[in-house]
């Protein structure tokens, strides 16, 4: 048959029904444990660490909107979400920004929506920016794009400012990176944070609470070995692919960083909404084999228990 | 500690296995089969119904190990036809060597396809005019025509595709063959990564299918192809185990499809691409 011609068939064919038989579900055990769905209850809810209100610079985001983000993150059954900035990114008006993002969670987050604004270190005056964050909005955290900001982690300005946050007994989440870089546009060239130098700073600091978001990418390996070995430093999930990941990279066996396992309790649920889809985090529970108390762990018990302790 | 696939997705707002199950999903992209027992484990549990291997007879040559894994390989395609199809790599730099090895894997022996991977030996990319032998008697064959495709920004001045590998080739790179070969089905791997500029690239030739495997779940990336390409030439893969099933599934649950045109995406378009040769070599299919 001419291909050309197939391709119309099919699309007529592909209309009407399904043409083939069904399938016979041979490798379909049902007595395996595999195939069956949990039992994990959903009355927790889940607490997403890594959301972003506001445009995305590059790209219209079907969640972009402040109220359809909120509808998607309830119908999954989240009931907190940490919510960063993408006016973060680039603006120099840090406050400003930060002022919007705390308006925005405050009047449109029903009170699931938790602000955490920016500070950029090599800018002047930051100072008064973290202390605004603070005193002024009362967010918990703050979420650092050195990336974007341009800095490195042993900047002396970071250094300051971890200090400072710490002392007001901030959380500190760094995004590791926003995008895959091989997708950046032309004009925009943002290298991933290097993480090496947090471990030896936080052995300065040990009262610091830091999160790294979007981290898998490019902390893996001696990297990801450091962190787990040398730090208390938290991680969200919503990069962390490779089939079964989570149920892997628990047991030390994902390629990430083989023969290391991590800590359930650092692993926190975030999402990067609305840049990925929130199914994509959720799946990974889906696909990886976990105890009910991992599972809890991680969905919301994890990151509850970071922001409340003091 | 009981380890049992605690979570309920049913809960969550997700599909149940069940509902994956009746989608009748069908992975193109599948990289497990040096493990396959273990990774099928996962498969399983995501209710995925057919992986097609893209690595079959991977080492080209007459050495010990390229004859153990080929045999390996046999004998997994022999054994697991209920779920398991395979497809072989080619390589545009040895034109003759890959006319011969789909002659004795697709021919005579049991692959329905072929792959273009992202490296050969001689950076030799899909739209050169080494391919069309290939393509010729790939068309003959009725085989799957499969090209991983990327678009890599980088350059000076920097450029979408300025960071390209010499060799891995673009859907820019894909349109061109498929200029030259308008009856011929092909598909474009990884939706060319940047999903953007690459879904533009073969928009226009309907004799090419999109498939999005590989790149971050980017919302809005399966809107955007069926808008542009319309829902009957997505076809769907998994990548796994170095991608994941969270990572592929979500980009065509993120998208605002009915249960029809999901099923579609899944499993349906591939099956109209793949069932013709799969009968052929024997699948009850």
């Amino acid at each position: 048959m001419n291909r050309r011609r197939f391709i119309k068939d099919t699309v007529l064919l592909a209309a009407l029904a399904t043409p083939f038989q069904p399938w016979k579900g041979i490798h379909s055990d049902e007595k395996t444990i595999s195939s069956i769905d949990g039992t994990l209850s959903a009355d927790q809810g889940l607490i997403d660490t890594n959301i972003h209100l506001f445009p995305y610079p590059f790209r219209e985001l079907k969640f972009g909107n402040t109220n359809n983000l909120l509808t998607k993150l309830k119908k999954h059954n989240v009931t907190e979400a940490w919510a960063g900035s993408f006016y973060s990114l680039f603006h120099k008006n840090i406050d400003h920004i930060n002022s919007l993002l705390a308006e925005e969670c405050r009047t449109k987050g029903e009170g699931m929506l938790i602000p955490f604004g920016t500070v950029n270190p090599v800018f002047p005056d930051w100072e008064e920016d973290l202390r605004r964050c603070h005193e002024r909005y009362e967010m918990p955290g703050i979420r650092l794009y050195p990336g974007y900001h341009g800095y490195t982690l042993d900047n002396d300005h970071f250094v300051c400012l971890l200090q400072e946050a710490s002392a007001r007994n901030l959380l500190i989440q760094i995004a590791i990176d926003i995008q895959d870089e091989r997708m950046q546009h032309p004009r925009v060239d943002v290298e991933a944070v290097d993480v090496t130098p947090l471990a030896d700073l936080l052995k300065d600091l040990p009262s610091a609470r830091v999160q790294l978001v979007n981290p898998f990418r490019h902390v893996r390996g001696e990297r990801l070995k450091s962190m787990i070995e040398e730090t208390d430093v938290r991680f969200e999930i919503s990069n962390l692919d490779n089939t079964a990941a989570i149920e892997l990279i628990l047991k030390g066996e994902h390629p990430y960083v083989s023969g290391v396992p991590f800590p359930a309790e650092r692993l926190l649920f975030g999402s990067h909404m609305p840049y990925f889809p929130l199914e994509n985090g959720l799946f990974k529970f889906m696909e990886s084999a976990l105890s009910q108390d991992e599972a809890e762990a991680i969905m919301y018990r994890n990151a509850s228990e970071f922001k409340e302790y003091t | 500690m009981n380890k049992s696939f605690a979570f309920n997705p049913g809960k969550f707002g997700l599909p149940t296995r069940e509902e994956l199950v009746e989608l009748r999903i069908w992975d193109l992209h599948y990289h497990g089969i040096n493990n396959h027992e273990t990774v099928m484990k996962y498969v399983n549990r995501m209710g995925v119904e057919r992986v097609f291997s893209l690595d079959i007879g991977r080492l080209w040559g007459d050495s010990p190990e390229a004859e153990i894994v080929s045999e390996r390989d046999r004998k997994l395609l022999r054994e697991n036809k209920d779920h398991l199809a395979g497809l072989i790599r080619i390589d545009p730099s040895r034109v003759d060597e890959s006319l011969e090895r789909m002659r004795e894997w697709i021919q005579n022996g049991p692959a329905i396809g072929i792959k273009y991977a992202n490296r050969n030996q001689e950076d030799i990319n899909c739209s050169h005019p080494n391919n069309d032998p290939i393509i010729e008697l790939a068309d003959q064959l009725g085989a799957v025509i499969y090209i991983h495709t990327w678009i890599l920004v980088g350059g000076e001045p920097r450029r979408i595709d300025g960071g390209m590998k010499t060799g891995e080739s673009t859907p820019m790179d894909v349109a061109e063959l498929a200029r030259r070969f308008p009856d011929v089905i092909l598909i474009c791997g990884h939706q060319g990564g940047d999903w953007e500029p690459g879904i533009r690239a073969i928009r226009a030739f309907e004799n090419v299918f999109l498939e999005f495997s590989g790149g971050d779940p980017e919302s809005g990336a399966v809107d955007f192809a069926v808008q542009e390409m319309g829902v009957n030439r997505l076809v769907w893969g998994g990548h796994l185990p170095s991608r994941s099933y969270a990572n592929e599934l979500s980009k065509v649950f993120d998208a605002d499809l009915n249960h029809e045109e999901r099923k579609k995406i899944f499993g349906s378009n591939l099956r109209q691409i793949a069932v013709p040769i799969m009968r052929k070599k024997g699948y009850d299919v």
